[in-house]
């Protein structure tokens, strides 16, 4: 009687066992699909989304190879005219020059487009509308469009937008690089110009969004669009 | 009759514990296939990965080539009070153009998403709770305004050419897409650049009207990267 007893506490045993064994792989399993499911970015992403990625990075890949071979360029340069201290006042002068063009204290021409904006305050939009101010943010709008749509150069009302600049509303005028500017708003840009044009045209663009507010936009492409360089001082007192 | 119902509750075990093997093993089977039976995805996915290699690669170079100019800079204008005035220029132009690291004084302003909409909240459109891209366009400008020498928004440095736009779900800026907790540091006058911070100013507004989590730390030192990416002119003339 004993010896049985025992033989089915074996048989048990070897059941349970096997059923924890089981139930082990089933919990095994179970972080293997939690593992693959944490999923983060491009695993994410379906194939449109995919090629996108790709062509980005592949765009962003050809613009640093050429700013690479550039600085290879220069570091060329300045080994070849080491001995010569005018050949190096020439190379640092150009350098500096190129630099000048970023921060925008150079006049630049190109390609682009002039969008004009005519504020219509007050006027009736429809019976119990009449149309409001445009303000700093209708501008600051149309200013992430232009930069996204690859301006190069952009001024409003001829001051030229620096990395620092700001737009202010006040309580008859804006002020833009801390100078008064009023109605009509003429926005210069240089880059692309259907680029330029289409993004603040058509869907969610800024410029009909205006007009469908009551003001008055026009745009109009041009082959040479003027830029004033920046007018002020760009000094520092606190990055080092 | 020990046995009996030792054998019942086993079988049952055993049953269950089959089926739940059989169900878990039908869902991995059908999730591999989701994953792996479309080939041009992974193989995109591939691809992806070793372009974003190829530009990280190329961008550790471009680093040490442009720490080598700055040395042959360097070994250029030595023992020449001139050239070194003119590489001096250069150097503080790159630091304003944000084509280098630069550190100083300034502020930390996170920006976060209103998580705590109750049915009570005077709050209808759930939209409103979250940080859109005009608010750190707002804020950005607002920083310009204070007299910031340098911005970044989530690592990203503010340059002239950014673009902080809306993308869907996430913002963009420099083409990077940001998630929030936004980030934004900036450095200048700590006490200047926290009067954004000042009662009926933008930042109080998304607070106390919107939920929006707002908080402002002024620094003695902060550190905001350079800007990664290329800024080249393709239509501009200089005159």
């Amino acid at each position: 009687m004993k010896k049985k007893i025992s033989k089915e506490k074996i048989v048990m045993s070897i059941t349970i066992g096997i059923a924890s064994l089981a139930l082990m792989l089933v919990m095994f399993m179970q972080f293997k699909v939690v593992e693959q499911t944490d999923i983060t970015g491009i695993e994410n992403m379906r194939e449109s989304d995919l090629r996108v990625e790709l062509t980005d990075w592949q765009t962003k890949y050809e613009e640093l190879n050429e700013r690479y071979q550039e600085v290879v360029a220069k570091i060329e340069e300045y080994q070849n005219e080491k001995e010569s201290g005018e050949e190096t006042a020439q190379l640092l002068e150009t350098e500096l020059a190129q630099l000048n063009m970023i921060l925008g204290k150079t006049e630049v021409e190109g390609e682009g487009i002039e969008i004009i904006i005519q504020d219509n305050e007050g006027a009736q939009l429809s019976e119990d509308t009449t149309v409001k101010a445009i303000t700093e943010e209708d501008l600051l709008i149309i200013l992430q469009e232009l930069w996204g749509a690859g301006a190069e150069a952009i001024s409003i009302n001829g001051k030229r937008i620096i990395a620092m600049s700001d737009v202010v509303s006040l309580e008859y005028f804006l002020k833009v690089n801390g100078d008064r500017i009023t109605s009509p708003y003429v926005i210069r840009a240089i880059g692309n110009q259907s680029y330029l044009e289409s993004s603040v045209r058509g869907k969610g663009g800024h410029a009909d969004e205006l007009e469908e507010l009551g003001h008055t936009v026009t745009i109009e492409k041009n082959r040479r669009v003027k830029i004033d360089k920046y007018e002020g001082e760009i000094t520092t007192k606190y990055i080092k | 009759m020990n046995k009996k119902v030792i054998s019942i509750v086993i079988g049952f075990m055993c049953l269950i514990l089959s089926y739940g093997i059989s169900v878990q093993v039908k869902t991995i089977n059908s999730i591999g296939t989701k994953t792996s039976t479309n080939a041009t995805e992974n193989e995109l996915r591939d691809e992806v990965l070793r372009a974003k290699e190829k530009y990280d690669n190329l961008y550790n170079a471009l680093e040490e080539a442009e720490k080598k100019l700055e040395q042959e800079r360097t070994n250029a204008t030595q023992n020449n009070t001139e050239l070194t005035d003119l590489e001096n220029s250069i150097k503080e132009a790159n630091k304003v153009a944000g084509l280098s690291e630069v550190t100083g004084p300034g502020i930390t302003i996170t920006l976060d998403d209103n998580d705590k909409i109750t049915s009570n909240n005077i709050l209808l459109d759930p939209n409103s709770a979250l940080v859109h891209d005009i608010d750190v366009i707002r804020v950005v400008n607002e920083l310009k305004n204070a007299g910031a020498e340098a911005i970044s928004v989530n690592g990203q440095r503010i340059v002239t050419t950014t673009a902080i736009e809306c993308d869907g779900n996430v913002i963009t800026v420099n083409g990077v897409k940001i998630g929030t907790p936004f980030v934004i540091q900036a450095i200048g006058l700590p006490e200047q650049l926290n009067g954004l911070n000042r009662y009926g100013g933008y930042l109080m507004n998304l607070q106390e009207n919107y939920g929006i989590k707002v908080t402002t730390k002024k620094e003695d030192e902060i550190t905001i990267p350079k800007y990664t990416g290329v800024i080249k002119f393709e239509y501009a003339e200089s005159k």
